[in-house]
């Protein structure tokens, strides 16, 4: 569904590659982590996807397509068949939770009898039935970020891109948003997630691609959030509890600052 | 669906914007007023021309009873002295100066003076022997006007000669100098319009970046992302263009037909139906620079 190969990209002549020859092939259905510290490249990874930029080398397959092929006036289709969650939900302050959510299709000219009939469906999906016409800010963060999902989803995406969608939302949310993503996941949609938030990935048990200084270190099938530190014992079974103390320690450092950081603004 | 998503985005855009699209619509109308003043002194140059020229280039006045040159002393031109001024004119020294000349009596003078003011209230007040007879002397050469002065003017009979032409440029020339003070004016103006315009649409894309942002991962295409700011800019634009259409057609209707010409009946002037001939290419001259400033503004601010 997604494949790179080789790919580099460079911001700036003078500082080191955001990327740095990355080959790694996402499947289609699959539920992908992308972990890493800040300015390891996870941003770049997505917005290469979304063809927001260009590598600089090497090439990016998106549903089969070269990327760097799709002539400027086709990248509109190419971006609706992916959908796109954030830190900071992006939604409309001025539109209530069925606007945000129809906002998707009106601007892609979808008939009023389709968001008529998709846009309920996909808030149950959501699990925000009954708030359809709340406006954003008489929401909480969580349900916001169900607004967001619910918006990327409804115009039915083969790939799902979330960027660090837990990020401002306390644990007992968070997991109730992954439960969503993971529902999403489950209904074929493939799933790519950048995050900083290591007990989502460990309770997850999926795909985690990690990044460093903009090249893959580890790519892992049931991975956990960093291989930084062996959690894995003696006996070659994996075991969360005694290494707790060092990883959390260790991950506290990379994510003080992180949930807070604007890098991804742009995107 | 999406031509009315259009059209709301539009309208809150502008509803948002609202003290830079007043500015847009004022700014625009000041300026596209200029330029329809301007037109409309070139219209009625090229009225007061087309009657003029070429019909006349020098006129030769014949005394009348209450002429007052010193030539007219003896009263009314007689027929003698008609004859003779006749046959100057047919005289080989005269007529290799003169294409042609006309002979116009009195009546003809009046019948032509009806003809060409034929909407002013004067007409019915004006009789033949209130007009002077005259030869009307069209030249080979126009500018040889002094060479039938010279000859006619000092014969006894002949009241004035008039080069027209003469007379007509100077005013020609007057309203020249105002159609381009005018469109001078339009110039500066419609620079400002023009940044105005790509000063609105960058603010309007700014406080719209939120829905521009989510409009793009979606997939929207550019066009229907771009076009409400661009209409933005282009409805305001034509709003000013037509203000601008409403003021030129008051002040031709008001002003020119409701005051000047009945101060000076004696002139050709324009009539306020002339207006809108001016006002559709004021519109789309409006909508053209609007569209084309905001375009141009939109690919440098608006990412797509």
């Amino acid at each position: 569904m997604i494949r790179f190969e080789n790919v580099t990209k460079v911001y700036d002549q003078k500082s080191r590659p955001a990327l740095d020859g990355i080959d790694l092939e996402i499947d289609r259905g699959d539920f992908t982590f992308l972990v890493g510290p800040s300015g390891s490249g996870k941003s770049t990874f997505l917005r290469l996807v979304l063809r927001e930029e260009r590598s600089s080398s090497g090439d990016v397959y998106v549903a089969g397509k070269n990327v760097a092929r799709v002539p400027s006036w086709r990248v509109p289709r190419l971006r609706r068949g992916i959908g796109v969650v954030f830190q900071d939900f992006r939604l409309l302050p001025n539109k209530d939770v069925f606007g945000n959510v129809a906002f998707a299709m009106q601007v892609i000219g979808k008939s009023r009898y389709l968001i008529r009939e998709t846009v309920p469906e996909v808030i149950k999906l959501v699990g925000l039935e009954g708030k359809e016409h709340r406006m954003p800010h008489e929401l909480s963060g969580g349900e916001q970020q169900r607004v967001a999902i619910a918006r990327a989803i409804v115009n039915k995406p083969g790939i799902l891109l979330a960027d660090e969608p837990t990020g401002n939302l306390d644990p007992a949310t968070s997991v109730g948003i992954m439960n969503i993503l993971d529902k999403v996941n489950q209904n074929g949609t493939t799933v790519v997630m950048a995050t900083h938030d290591d007990d989502i990935v460990n309770s997850m048990r999926r795909r985690v691609i990690e990044l460093a200084d903009g090249r893959v270190v580890r790519d892992e099938k049931s991975g956990e959030y960093t291989a930084m530190i062996p959690v894995v014992n003696a006996d070659g079974t994996r075991e969360l509890k005694p290494a707790g103390e060092v990883r959390v320690a260790s991950a506290a450092g990379s994510q003080a600052i992180a949930p807070f950081d604007s890098e991804e603004d742009e995107l | 669906m999406r031509l009315a998503f259009i059209l709301s985005e539009i309208g809150s855009g502008l509803r948002r914007n609202l003290s830079m699209v007043v500015s847009v619509v004022l700014v625009t109308f000041v300026s596209l007023s200029f330029i329809g003043g301007a037109a409309l002194l070139q219209m009625q140059i090229n009225q007061m021309k087309d009657y003029w020229y070429d019909k006349v280039q020098v006129s030769i006045f014949l005394c009348a009873d209450n002429s007052s040159s010193q030539t007219c002393a003896a009263g009314a031109v007689t027929d003698e002295q008609r004859a003779d001024i006749e046959s100057k004119m047919e005289s080989p020294a005269v007529a290799q100066y003169v294409e042609s000349y006309q002979h116009e009596t009195q009546d003809e003078a009046l019948t032509h003076f009806q003809d060409q003011f034929e909407n002013s209230p004067i007409v019915d007040t004006v009789t033949a022997d209130q007009l002077p007879e005259s030869f009307r002397v069209r030249l080979v050469d126009p500018e040889k006007y002094e060479v039938i002065n010279e000859l006619f003017s000092s014969m006894t009979g002949v009241d004035v000669v008039v080069d027209q032409r003469e007379l007509l440029e100077q005013i020609f020339s007057i309203m020249n100098v105002a159609s381009l003070v005018s469109l001078g004016i339009a110039g500066v103006m419609i620079v400002c319009a023009v940044l105005l315009v790509a000063t609105t649409i960058r603010l309007s894309a700014f406080s719209r970046r939120r829905e521009t942002g989510i409009m793009r991962l979606v997939g929207a295409s550019k066009l229907v992302i771009q076009l409400p700011f661009v209409l933005e800019g282009v409805i305001a634009a034509v709003i000013g263009a037509m203000l601008a259409s409403g003021a030129l057609w008051a002040v031709a209707r008001f002003f020119i037909e409701g005051q000047l010409a009945q101060q000076y009946p004696g002139t050709a002037f324009i009539a306020s139906s002339q207006v809108w001939v001016i006002a559709p290419v004021l519109v789309i001259l409006g909508a053209l620079l609007a569209g084309i400033s905001s375009m141009l503004t939109l690919r440098r601010y608006l990412k797509v």
